[in-house]
């Protein structure tokens, strides 16, 4: 394929990235991964150093603008980060001495059940109130956004910190032994657990996801996995088209991300109970 | 945990300082990572860059393609060459949006102390530590 002729479908494909990205809080590389390895037959090493770069122009695309709207809170995820990295920390660490294929059976189930508690909430706008948690009253977790679809402002505070600290912690490590982004995990975490709203949990994880990435973006840069001539579309592709999604998203109910969100949990525990038991989509 | 709390309607000004803070610079990190690639890419074409080169979907075994840097002493050796690596310009770019998160933590700390709230100063800060602790130990950007 011609240079030109890969850069801009590569340019194309990164926009639709970008805005789905932005809207489900994940980085986009559950989508390019596969695109560009399958249908562009870029080599896996590059496609995985364009995704860790697609993940930092989300969130410098979508987080910039949601941080603006309150959508995103800073407090939220610079709290919750802490745990994320400290898991993704040990995780490394830990990466050859456990038992891959367990992991990923058991993370293929826990995503299942997941995916039928986001079916069971799929009709809930906002999520239904549980007792306070005084961890979140001293830690602040809790902001207000404008709802361009309820028309109104809407309050909220996190519930079960603990799990979701828990949760958070989880996910790092996970990301760190599997080598997965750790996205949905996030948003599963503080829509499920601690009961942020919808909007709210898949901009936040916009936030922490870049600051993970960035993390984690040396490494693939020092073994020579980040070509800046595949790389160069995809970042300018995923930007414009975070900074879309991002617009869309406002506008979004609670109820259609999370609709939009379900079958992307629901692939993610179909590959990682494959992968369990053997077998590599990818 | 006063700023939190504060009214953030769109447009009215109201937005806690931290959160414009850390916003304006993720973003401007965005486009001026975004700026240099483009310029990367413009002089890469002028010189005649996307007729030449065949691009490596593929690593080859040994030696690193066109547009593959392993170390930002690579990136600043590109852009010093004369005649300039059109391609380490992109590649400066790509080092600065990697950068851009990390800043925006960094900067949030003092910007955390300014609106009095100690507490987040701390987080960030611990944040922050964490976040460099993972890029040096994992041998990251030289």
């Amino acid at each position: 394929m011609s240079l030109v002729v890969f850069s801009i479908a590569v340019l194309f494909t990164s926009i639709g990235a970008g805005v789905v990205g932005a809207i489900l809080g994940l980085g986009g590389g559950i989508l390019l991964i596969p695109i560009l390895t399958l249908f562009y037959g870029v080599d896996i090493h590059y496609a995985m150093g364009a995704s860790i770069i697609s993940v930092i122009a989300t969130s410098s695309g979508a987080a910039a603008a949601y941080l603006r709207t309150g959508l995103s809170n800073l407090r939220v995820g610079l709290f919750l980060v802490m745990a994320t990295i400290s898991g993704a920390m040990l995780g490394a660490f830990l990466a050859g001495v456990v038992p891959v294929r367990a992991l990923e059976l058991i993370l293929g189930l826990a995503l299942s059940y997941s995916a039928f508690t986001i079916i069971r909430q799929l009709q809930d706008e906002l999520p239904e109130r549980l007792p306070e948690d005084p961890l979140a009253i001293r830690f602040g977790l809790e902001g207000r956004y404008y709802d361009f679809h309820l028309e109104r402002e809407v309050d909220y505070r996190a519930r079960r910190v603990g799990f979701g600290l828990t949760a958070m912690f989880g996910a790092g490590l996970l990301s760190g032994m599997l080598g997965i982004g750790s996205g949905a995990f996030k948003v599963l975490a503080m829509d499920y657990l601690m009961r942020l709203p919808m909007k709210v949990s898949t901009a936040t994880s916009n936030f922490m996801i870049g600051l993970t990435a960035s993390a984690s973006a040396g490494i693939y840069f020092s073994r020579g996995d980040i070509n800046a001539l595949i790389v160069a579309p995809v970042a300018m592709g995923v930007l414009a088209g975070a900074y879309l999604g991002s617009i869309l998203m406002a506008r979004m109910r609670n109820t259609t991300v999370r609709k939009l969100f379900l079958p992307i949990v629901v692939y993610l525990a179909i590959s990682m109970i494959l992968r369990g038991l053997g077998i590599h989509l990818l | 945990m006063s700023a939190a709390r504060r009214a953030r309607r769109p447009g009215s000004g109201h937005v806690p300082s931290v959160e414009h803070l850390v916003a304006r610079t993720l973003l401007a990190g965005g486009l001026l990572g975004i700026a240099l690639i483009l310029a990367g890419g413009a002089l890469y074409a002028v010189h005649g860059g996307f007729h030449h080169h065949t691009l490596y979907l593929n690593r080859p075994p040994g030696g690193s393609p066109p547009g593959v840097f392993t170390s930002v002493r690579q990136v600043l050796d590109g852009l010093r060459r004369r005649p300039l690596d059109p391609l380490a310009v992109t590649a400066l770019g790509l080092v600065g949006l990697m950068a851009t998160p990390i800043v925006a933590v960094a900067l949030a700390i003092p910007a955390f102390l300014r609106a009095g709230d100690r507490r987040y100063a701390a987080i960030a800060a611990i944040v922050l530590a964490m976040l460099v602790v993972s890029l040096t130990v994992a041998g990251g950007i030289h």
